[in-house]
């Protein structure tokens, strides 16, 4: 307890409060802004934390990816396009509510239900977190290898269609993460003769050009005029009914619980927790044939579930150094910019730090209640009569700005340019990119703690695998990587045999 | 069109992997070895996604590029912008892009461009020069002026 009181001293002071605000209301401009999504957000945000204290910089964090999730509902329910991907499932029942002039309505419900949500899992953070924290003592080098090559295994076959890309993604970060000079031997590798290599490739970098481009580009390519018109973005007020909100209680349990669960794996996102938690909600409804044609249950299970993912996904990125998803990824390189160094040692040398990230994750969350009402939705709502060719420059300007400052190098804009072009054709080609970036964050620490755990066996390779607790992460790798495998053969083969 | 892409696209990685793995073998003792077993591991993957595809009976359509005009144009004047930052200055060129960009997209109403062109880099302004102090290139136009003073 000790451990958050003192963190929310910290906290509550004058610079991460007014970043915690700040950011919050941004992230709801971002989610509301389609096209624009929280990874792209942080992404451009993390280069100008540079100077700034790290309370702050994850007080800005924290308040784009709670703000931004709730912002993607604002269009999903007025225009039946999602903000973010995590706000698909609104649109089954909030468009629906909208088009019969309850849009209103939908809006405070989804505003609700994303900082009940949020609180929720930043409660889950606070508890599970510093508990995971502990385990991890007793763990060495061998079963640190394990954890890194479990977590991007795990991401790299979740996301997308086909595992194989998803493995070929992650090998191909490792193998950008290994440019530059190696920190054991000081041999320089991949660098061609170029000082500027030496250093290896910025994280920061490649990551505003993999995920800040691509959507730019595709705003290009959609060549949006006019923006949307005045009378587009009406909202008339209608009051709830008796016994309306208290119905909600329920579905807010199911889904905080459901968000919880898939924000904790690894791979799974925030648009999965919400179609879970709608489906789940369909399924213990009296009426499920009323869902997709404006039930506010739909609505709440949605925003619930996607706000409820979060702060959850943060547990193993804190307590084991291994991002579950992007934005884990992103907060990680926060901390390491910031020369902190992400695992289990974070919450014994950093309590204020790590405790009082949780604790924004909280409070953004419980902000959401204030900044996200009716008003300030309306406000927000009026930036989608930005014509989105106008949005194509000024989030290239803001990429360039942010890469620019980190080495004040003109070789890192096109570096970026690089990254993003790749990135744009690499998802054209179903190739997830998430386990790219995880590649390159978990590598030096799969590299790292392979060669440690060698030299300490002498080289005997049996080491990595004959501790009980290398032995049990070694198996469930391997699961996690054959198993998806397996199940695709197995699909294959069925119609075949059919 | 999906399997001729996801052919090439395994192809290309076996290109990088084989690259990767011979580059490893200069390098001396257990720093070679990490890249070399990644180059070899992605050869492997490479090759079985292109296996993959060779074999897969049907052929999905899939668009690589949705609007290839605006994509061409809005890569070119990106590319063009990213050269001319150190050149011209940070200011003078992003202000450009900000008109530019729209222009060469088809929008038309050069006044509400120049108006977001001029709050846009006020902010920027603001938040990078004035409030975080962020070095950025300095502006061509200013080193002219103080030529000519």
């Amino acid at each position: 307890m000790e451990f958050y009181t003192n963190a929310l001293s910290h906290v509550l002071s004058f610079g991460p409060l007014t970043a915690m605000i700040g950011a919050t209301l941004l992230g709801v401009f971002i989610g509301a802004l389609p096209g624009l999504n929280p990874v792209m957000a942080i992404a451009l945000l993390l280069p100008l934390t540079y100077s700034m204290d790290p309370l702050v910089a994850l007080a800005m964090v924290a308040g784009i990816y709670n703000g931004s999730m709730y912002g993607g509902a604002i269009p999903a329910i007025l225009l039946r396009i999602p903000g973010t991907p995590a706000s698909i499932a609104t649109t089954f029942d909030g468009f629906p509510m909208a088009d019969r002039g309850e849009a209103s309505k939908a809006l405070k419900i989804a505003c609700w239900s994303s900082a009940i949500g949020g609180i929720a899992s930043a409660i889950a953070l606070m508890t599970m977190g510093p508990m995971l924290a502990r385990v991890t003592l007793f763990f060495g080098p061998a079963e640190y290898f394990w954890i890194a090559i479990f977590g991007m295994a795990s991401v790299a076959v979740m996301v997308g269609s086909d595992p194989v890309k998803g493995i070929m993604a992650a090998v191909l970060g490792l193998l950008i993460g290994t440019i530059g000079i190696d920190n054991l031997s000081g041999q320089a590798r991949f660098t061609f003769g170029q000082t500027w290599l030496l250093g290896g490739l910025d994280l920061i970098v490649v990551l505003v050009g993999l995920y800040a481009l691509p959507p730019v580009l595709q705003l290009a390519e959609k060549c949006d005029l006019k923006g949307l018109s005045a009378a587009q973005l009406k909202l008339a007020d209608v009051p709830f009914k008796k016994g309306e909100i208290r119905g909600l209680i329920p579905t807010w349990l199911r889904a905080s619980g459901i968000g919880i669960g898939v924000g904790i794996l690894p791979g799974a996102g925030g648009n999965i927790a919400a179609f879970l938690s709608y489906n789940a909600a369909k399924n213990a409804s009296d009426d499920p044939s009323s869902f997709g044609k404006g039930n506010p249950q739909g609505v709440a299970a949605a925003e619930c579930g996607n706000n409820a993912d979060n702060a959850a996904s943060m547990i193993p990125a804190l307590a084991l150094g291994i991002p579950g998803n992007v934005v884990a990824a992103l907060v990680l390189s926060a901390l390491t910019i910031h020369g902190l160094q992400p695992g289990p040692q974070l919450f014994h040398q950093n309590p204020t730090l790590v405790g009082g990230f949780m604790m924004e994750m909280l409070i953004t969350s419980v902000l959401i209640f204030a900044l996200g009402g009716a008003v300030a939705t309306r406000v927000f709502a009026q930036f989608q009569r930005l014509p989105g060719v106008l949005l194509v420059p000024t989030i290239l300007i803001l990429m360039c700005v942010g890469v620019y400052v980190i080495n004040g190098r003109a070789i890192d804009l096109w570096v970026m340019l690089a990254a993003g072009f790749a990135g744009y054709f690499l998802e054209k080609v179903n190739f997830p990119l998430a386990p790219v970036i995880l590649g390159m964050i978990l590598g030096p620490m799969a590299e790292q703690s392979v060669r440690r755990a060698l030299l300490i066996s002498r080289g005997d390779m049996t080491e990595l695998v004959t501790r009980p607790i290398s032995a049990v992460l070694a198996a469930v790798t391997v699961l996690v990587i054959v198993w998806p495998l397996v199940k695709m053969v197995r699909r294959r083969r069925k119609p075949a045999e059919q | 069109m999906e399997k001729r892409q996801d052919i090439v696209l395994g192809l290309i990685f076996v290109g990088i992997g084989i690259f990767a793995a011979w580059m490893a073998t200069s390098y001396k003792g257990a720093s070679g070895t990490y890249p070399m077993v990644l180059g070899l591991v992605l050869t492997l993957l490479g090759a079985t996604v292109s296996i993959k595809a060779l074999r897969q009976p049907t052929d999905q359509p899939r668009a690589l590029v949705n609007a290839p005009a605006k994509l061409g144009t809005a890569a070119l004047v990106s590319a063009i912008y990213v050269a001319l930052v150190i050149p011209l200055g940070f200011y003078t060129a992003s202000f450009l892009l900000v008109l530019a960009m729209p222009l060469a997209l088809g929008f038309r109403r050069l006044v509400y461009a120049l108006t977001v062109a001029a709050v846009f880099m006020s902010l920027i302004y603001l938040v990078f020069s004035v409030l975080l102090e962020k070095p950025l290139p300095r502006e061509l136009i200013l080193s002219l002026n103080a030529v000519g003073g």
